[in-house]
């Protein structure tokens, strides 16, 4: 409104986001007159927001209302007619050299890790990574902010190596961080509503870079589930400017946000087409496909009606969105009912919800489990994008090590004599 | 690697400023759509730079100030308290309340133009 309307505006935002605003400002090009009346706005009685109005801004200990008032008729000053926005200075390629100890230490208390041991980024490690491509570590990937509104990092191939690096990954899982690195999504976007993300990775690279799509595919027995996952957790850190307070306002935090479900989907055992081939591309094609949303309910069984009975206690007034995450059986399950394909299932579960928009791709079924029992995972993550894979994996095929790093596969056995011996 | 004594080199992690910042939705976009950087429009520094802030009036004696609620939890009732404030405090500035009708992300330009025809200043809230 002031700049491309010409009209005199007063912004008010909760005390709470007094700093966040401001900084905003800052990075806008324009220094807009905030009012901050006490927090919280939402969910408190009618007396209270009128006690709010009658009384002072916290900030600047003026009356709120004669502040708003004064924002409006206040001259503009020099500044405010003339402002110009801070550039931030480059970054440096290297840090200044340290012992090991030191290093771990600087990471952790500059905020560049999620709290976990990390492995150092040495120059080696990271030209080791870059094998795992064949572009050129110069080559820009993206650039990401977990914000709506704050500066954009921009990151190159050997960036995303760092990334790599760091949250433990070898060569053969880098095309899949690079993927993510050029979707531009953090997994950790910032709200108070304290995001959580999924991804789920499609075709062959799923089998050859040793994912789970099986038992336990959720759970933390997977090497590569567990680092590709926590590298999209360190690169929305690092290259997506992720300060706690500062960009980051998750109230609550979200667990999810360690790992962000990482997994594959079990396409061997599934009745139906692989989801990424659902979304357009070809089965042999290599894809991560990305989810957002809030919750995750983690214990459900049953047919179709019961997955409507859970759909309808996360439904809003307006519309939803829904991934379940479900076992093979009950893929098999679905398709005995008549749903051959998911989508006639997502048309049929929107229509039977009381709802004003009624879309079923907003509804998703993802294929992971191991067959123990027919389980789904209920979540409200919308499928936001897939990514392709491929155009990261050098024309030599993945590059894996003369022994790849595997973890003890789900123990598969007919006569019960599996699990007896250690 | 390196004994405990001795120094090492290791990478920075950061990315690097590109300049270049998220601004507004277009009216229809999708509520999540905020988050979603390929459909974001985004704006260099050197862009951001030319906005301008909008003259002041001398005083809101006679004129007419839109309250908008962006839709926060509490906005609606806090906006609806404060035109209960101007209309006892100051009954001779007109107010008008109005909703945004999609989300507090999206851009509405029918309401700002609305506001530009209509009205001579606005306040927004509550942001939060």
């Amino acid at each position: 409104m002031e700049s491309d309307y010409g009209v005199p505006t007063a912004p008010i935002v909760t005390a709470r986001f007094a700093d966040y605003v401001q900084r905003d400002t800052r990075s806008h090009g324009m220094s807009l007159r905030y009012s901050f009346p006490p927090y919280p706005v939402g969910w408190v009685s009618r007396e209270t927001l009128h006690g709010y109005v009658e009384g002072i801004d916290p900030i600047s200990g003026v009356p709120l209302m004669e502040e708003i008032i004064s924002a409006l008729t206040e001259p503009l000053t020099e500044a405010e007619k003339n402002y110009k926005p801070e550039k931030r200075p480059e970054r440096p390629r290297l840090l200044e050299p340290d012992t090991e100890a030191n290093l771990h230490r600087l990471f952790l208390e500059k905020g560049w890790t999620d709290g976990l041991p990390i492995v150092l980024p040495t120059e080696e490690r990271v030209a080791e990574m870059l094998t795992g491509t064949d572009r050129a570590p110069d080559e820009y990937v993206g650039m990401m902010s977990i914000t709506t509104h704050e500066e954009r990092l921009k990151y190159t191939v050997e960036k995303v190596a760092v990334i790599a690096v760091m949250a433990g990954c070898r060569p053969e899982h880098f095309p899949v961080i690079l993927a993510l690195g050029a979707s531009g999504r953090p997994a950790i976007p910032s709200s108070t509503t304290s995001w959580g993300s999924m991804m789920v990775v499609n075709g062959p690279i799923r089998n050859e870079i040793g994912m789970n799509s099986g038992l336990g595919a959720l759970s933390p027995i997977n090497y590569a589930n567990s680092v590709i996952g926590r590298a999209w957790t360190l690169m929305s850190i690092n290259l997506g400017d992720l300060r706690p307070g500062a960009t980051l306002t998750a109230s609550t935090g979200n667990t999810a946000n360690y790992n962000n479900m990482c997994c594959a989907e079990n396409e061997e055992n599934s009745v139906w087409e692989p989801f990424h081939v659902r979304k357009g591309y070809k089965k042999e094609e290599n894809t991560v496909s990305l989810f957002r949303g809030w919750n995750v309910l983690s214990f459900n069984t049953g047919p179709a009606q019961r997955m409507l009975e859970v759909a309808k206690s996360l439904a809003g007034p307006f519309g939803i969105s829904l991934t379940f995450v479900i076992d093979p059986l009950v893929a098999k399950s679905l398709n005995t009912e008549g749903y051959d394909d998911p989508m006639k299932f997502s048309e049929w579960l929107v229509k039977n919800l009381e709802i004003r928009f009624k879309i079923p791709h907003m509804v998703n079924l993802v294929v992971v489990g191991g067959e123990m029992n027919p389980m789904w995972v209920t979540t409200d993550y919308v499928h936001f994008q897939t990514v392709e894979i491929d155009p990261w994996i050098p024309r030599a095929g993945i590059k894996k090590d003369a022994r790849p790093l595997r973890m003890p596969e789900a123990v598969v056995c007919k006569d019960g004599s599996c699990g007896i011996q250690q | 690697m390196a004994g405990n004594n001795s120094k090492i080199t290791v990478l920075d992690p950061g990315g690097q400023p590109s300049g270049i910042f998220g601004r507004r939705l277009n009216v229809d976009s999708p509520m999540f759509a905020i988050h979603d950087p390929v459909n974001q429009p985004r704006d260099t520094a050197e862009a951001l730079s030319a906005l301008k802030m909008a003259p002041r009036l001398d005083s809101l004696e006679g004129k007419t100030v839109y309250l908008v609620n962006t839709g926060f939890a509490g906005s609606k009732e806090f906006m609806e308290e404060a035109q209960d404030w101007f209309t006892k405090n100051h009954p001779e500035i007109k107010t008008v309340l109005r909703n945004k009708q999609t989300s507090m992300f999206t851009d509405e330009p029918e309401l700002w133009k609305d506001i530009k025809e209509n009205g001579d200043a606005v306040i927004f809230g509550v942001g939060g």
